[in-house]
């Protein structure tokens, strides 16, 4: 039994549920017989992997979708072993280049050169090029960025890129140039609903649309969370019932707690708590900057419109570090603090202020 | 073929004097250059020089007899101080009593019975471990047996003849070794007709190891194991700790092994200044009575930076003392050889020599400082107590005499008094990089602060100093910058120091968590490939949701994985990670940490277990608090 995301993903561009005039111009686009670079971003949760599988089954048929997972050793000049996993089929190459770390220039260049130099057998029946799939492109370095630059245009007669990644603001300039960009947008909420109602039907379920709408907006219009989400309610409790709880992440729960904790007292020993319950979550494989996300939402809450902005500044300007920086807890610490002494001596000044 | 070193001190000082030291050509050169000259003179005798000669000639008489005054002198020269100075009495010795009671109750136990004992003992170099042990066998009239390292190049000049031999005598050091144990444990030494009775009881010292051993540490411990069988004699080990991490006694004698063979360990600190200084000057106050009164009893101030330079060896503080007096001596004699030369000159010579003895004497402790002074070094724990403490100089002890600059008042509050230790000394000394001093420092500096603005603005001071080392490629210049801000950064900002008494020090936390974060990212990638996801979703989505899931899992490891990480502990207490204790003589231990951006797949196999023994328990309600309370380090 797999789960309700993966076994009802759409597998044609005509079966996407929503974003449909897009789905209509890809199809336009592999219709013309060749197509450029493409450059799919959106946040997570949108489709943008679904819509890329069903435009590559559009381009080559069934074939495609006859995945095998490859464990690949490049030896970079170096000598240095670099292993990744990668997924493939007969006609394209999925790879996230950015698990090799900042050695992730190598791996693109090999990966797609050996992908290029061996040419379809029979380029009369199928398309006269592969695809190479990279996600997380925002992920790579510079130097991975420049050297895909290159490449890109050297292999174009065997090999098509589809890029893949959150937001272009990280991938650099001459790549945004050289690709056709699309943007998969996140669905709206009463789509969500009627995906979620529509999987349930498929399950045999009945979905009360209270209850779809609140998982939506809980989902924050996620859909790979707004499923989940709601084959987590299955399991919790069936028939549904509209007022049923939804149930979070253990980790979302855990900042808010943390945040609560924050709000509730400011002391050196307090923070020495909140360093504790930060390392809990790092340990708990949750990225840093996601942890720093979690918090300022949860602080927002409890601040004051005046507190709100300088909150937000303060979270932007140590979140940045956390990109540049090395050891995360010194950044969400500093944060932490930063917060603390800021909300103590408002709230010390509200109290000054309602006692004269 | 068995190097069995017995009675090894006389030895080497026959050694010395077969090799003639460097030094004692000059007596005899002194000697040939009368002894010619006179035979010149006789050569040309005249009668009107009759007068003239018989002067000449006893002057020769008189420099001959000075010259072998001189000779017998250097030969003295020529013998460390250390060396005959070597303590004989347990008064002697400059080791704290009740350490020597220790070794003394453990060889009086071990030496009655017939089985014998291991005994390691530690330390850092020069603080009389091997002083004491000579000491104690000399009183019970044991025999030291030691080990010394056999050098094979002999077997390689005299290779042709007796090739037949080499294979006899090439056995490795690793035999060797265990050779020397076995017979010295076994058999007694052959009774010469100069022993006198009661020798027949002895030790086996070992202070150099075989250099297998630091390779292969199991080898040493078989070849333990196999004595402890058979033992009749007691073992001592003699290691040398070493501030600069790599501690030889932790890799020889893990803590297992020390279990098992019932071994045990006595570790010596470094020489306290009181004793060092009381051993110094007894020296000097010898040398002195020895050069009759031409060395002068050394200036008490000349010993007393002896001693602080020599941070606790006092072996090294001996041999500076050596070589500081020698210096001093030669200056004297040059100084008389002026008065000599120019007998009768005017005061004004006199004033400037006596000038000139008075700068000598400003010169000198910065000149002791630079002959004898050893590299001090801190201890983790103290470096770690001399920031975090920020101990400042009393503001009434000095006198307002000249006026300090004095801040504008709208920075007034920026105010502190001058600091008692210069913060980037200290990390220096503690012989870590700054980045790791820096993460001790992170993982202990909320103890010390009271006021949540100083802790605001400390930690902000670290974010800044962990930006400024963040590029691994201008780490290494930028490492020492990062440092000083974080080091004086938590100084500044640290405005009310309250006086916090004792407070536990721990090691950071931050290494574990991160290296567990790491890994159980990789695992999670590895282990959840199928459902082809980013990093990122994997881990913050599907993850904690398929804990709450009853999908199937396909195997063991995803369901052990899933429970680990995907779910967290909810209660209500705030939990609190056990932590590990950092205790007062750590030495930093330099878990290399790689860059994290550069290679992701290397892993320290050091860390593991201690690891799990600290990591926090996730299904566990609570974590009961495993505190360590460390007692003060006593330097004496």
């Amino acid at each position: 039994m797999s789960l309700w995301v993966d076994k009802y993903r759409p597998t044609s561009l005509g079966k996407l549920d929503f974003h449909k005039e897009q789905a209509a111009q890809l199809k336009n686009l592999v219709q013309c017989g060749d197509f450029p670079h493409l450059l799919v971003y959106g946040p997570s949760g949108a489709g943008k992997k679904t819509r890329i599988m069903c435009l590559l089954r559009e381009l080559y048929g069934a074939g495609v979708e006859k995945l095998r997972i490859e464990h690949q050793t490049i030896v970079a000049p170096s000598k240095k072993k670099i292993e990744i996993n990668t997924i493939a089929s007969n006609y394209h190459l999925e790879v996230n280049p950015s698990d090799a770390g900042n050695q992730d220039r190598v791996v693109i260049q090999e990966l797609i050169k050996t992908v290029a130099q061996s040419q379809q057998i029979q380029s009369s029946t199928q398309r006269e090029f592969k695809v190479v799939l990279l996600t997380e492109v925002d992920r790579l370095t510079k130097d991975a960025q420049h050297a895909l630059r290159r490449t890109m245009e050297k292999y174009m007669s065997t090999c098509r890129l589809i890029l893949c990644s959150t937001s272009t603001s990280k991938v650099i300039g001459p790549i945004r140039s050289r690709c056709l960009a699309i943007r998969v947008a996140l669905p709206s909420t009463e789509e969500v609903c009627s995906v979620l109602t529509s999987v349930c039907k498929k399950e045999g379920l009945l979905l009360p649309p209270e209850l779809a709408k609140q998982i939506s907006e809980k989902s924050g219009c996620n859909l790979r969370k707004a499923l989940l989400m709601c084959e987590a309610c299955r399991v919790q409790q069936y028939p549904f019932s509209a007022d049923q709880d939804v149930p979070e992440t253990d980790w979302e729960v855990y900042v808010r707690e943390t945040a609560n904790a924050i709000v509730s007292q400011q002391s050196p020993q307090r923070l020495l708590e909140v360093r504790a319950r930060l390392y809990e979550l790092l340990t708990h494989c949750i990225p840093p900057d996601i942890i720093m996300k979690g918090l300022v939402t949860e602080l927002l809450n409890n601040c004051d419109g005046q507190l709100k902005a300088e909150v937000a500044h303060m979270a932007a300007f140590y979140e940045h570090r956390l990109q540049l920086g090395n050891k995360a807890i010194y950044h969400l610490e500093a944060f932490v603090a930063k917060f603390m002494a800021m909300y103590k001596k408002f709230m010390e000044d509200g109290l000054d202020g309602m006692m004269f | 073929m068995n190097r069995l070193s017995v009675g090894d001190k006389s030895a080497p000082s026959r050694l010395n004097r077969w090799v003639d030291p460097s030094f004692t050509d000059f007596p005899t050169e002194s000697f040939s250059v009368p002894a010619r000259k006179k035979g010149g003179q006789i050569l040309n005798s005249k009668c009107e020089a009759k007068r003239s000669r018989k002067r000449k000639g006893d002057s020769c008489s008189d420099s001959l007899k000075s010259s072998l005054l001189k000779e017998s002198t250097h030969r003295d020269q020529d013998e460390p101080w250390v060396d005959r100075y070597t303590p004989h009495s347990q008064a002697e010795l400059a080791v704290h009593k009740k350490k020597i009671e220790e070794v003394e109750n453990w060889l009086n136990v071990h030496t009655q019975s017939s089985q014998g004992g291991i005994l390691l003992l530690t330390g850092p170099s020069g603080c009389g471990k091997t002083a004491t042990v000579q000491v104690l066998c000399q009183e019970r009239g044991l025999r030291v047996q030691e080990w010394t390292n056999p050098t094979n190049t002999d077997h390689y000049s005299n290779s042709q003849q007796d090739w037949r031999m080499m294979d006899f005598s090439s056995t490795s050091q690793l035999a060797q070794f265990q050779d020397f144990l076995l017979r010295a444990n076994k058999y007694n030494c052959l009774r010469m007709m100069s022993d006198g009775g009661g020798s027949d009881r002895k030790l086996i010292l070992v202070e150099d190891f075989p250099n297998q051993f630091y390779r292969q540490p199991g080898s040493l411990h078989d070849i333990l194991r196999r004595f402890v069988k058979t033992s009749r004699c007691p073992l001592v080990f003699i290691v040398s700790d070493s501030l600069s991490g790599d501690s030889s006694s932790r890799l020889l004698f893990p803590r297992e092994i020390q279990e098992e063979l019932n071994l045990c360990s006595i570790s010596f600190n470094p020489v306290a200044p009181t004793a060092m200084m009381k051993v110094l000057s007894r020296i000097s106050a010898i040398e002195a009575g020895k050069s009759g009164g031409r060395r002068g009893v050394s200036d008490p101030a000349v010993l007393e930076t002896l001693c602080s330079g020599s941070s606790g060896d006092i072996r090294s503080a001996i041999n500076s003392l050596q070589f500081s007096s020698l210096t001093d001596s030669s200056l004297e004699q040059s100084l008389w050889k002026v008065k000599k030369d120019k007998a009768g000159t005017s005061v004004g010579k006199a004033a400037s020599r006596t000038n000139r003895r008075k700068k000598s004497k400003q010169k000198e402790p910065e000149e002791e400082q630079a002959i004898g002074g050893k590299d001090a070094s801190l201890f983790l724990f103290r470096a770690l107590g001399k920031i975090l403490h920020c101990k400042r100089e009393s503001s009434e002890g000095s006198e307002p005499a000249k006026p300090e600059p004095v801040l504008p008042s709208h920075l007034s509050h920026h105010h502190r008094g001058s600091l008692q230790d210069d913060p980037e000394l200290v990390v220096e000394r503690s012989h870590m990089s700054g980045e790791f001093f820096n993460l001790y420092l992170h993982q202990n500096y909320l103890d010390f602060f009271s006021q949540l603005e100083d802790v605001e603005r400390a930690s902000e001071y670290l974010s800044d100093a962990d930006l400024l080392t963040s590029d691994w490629t201008s780490r290494s210049t930028m490492g020492g910058y990062g440092s000083s801000v974080a080091t004086r950064g938590l100084l500044h900002s640290n405005s009310q120091q309250v006086s916090v008494g004792f407070r536990p020090l721990h090691k950071p936390h931050w290494l574990q968590v991160h290296k567990k974060h790491r890994e159980n990212s990789m695992a999670a990638q590895s282990l959840f490939r199928s459902f082809c996801l980013s990093p990122v979703s994997l881990q913050t989505h599907l993850l904690p949701y398929l804990a709450k899931l009853t999908n199937p899992m396909r195997n063991q490891a995803q369901i052990a994985f899933i429970q680990d990480v995907g779910q967290m502990s909810l209660k209500r207490g705030l939990t609190r990670l056990s932590l590990e204790a950092l205790t007062d003589k750590e030495l930093a231990q330099v878990e290399s940490e790689e860059e994290e951006e550069k290679q992701e797949g290397g892993d320290q196999g050091a860390g593991d277990e201690a690891l799990s023994a600290s990591q926090p328990k996730p299904m566990s309600s609570q974590v009961e608090e495993e505190e360590v309370i460390i007692e003060e380090y006593n330097s004496d």
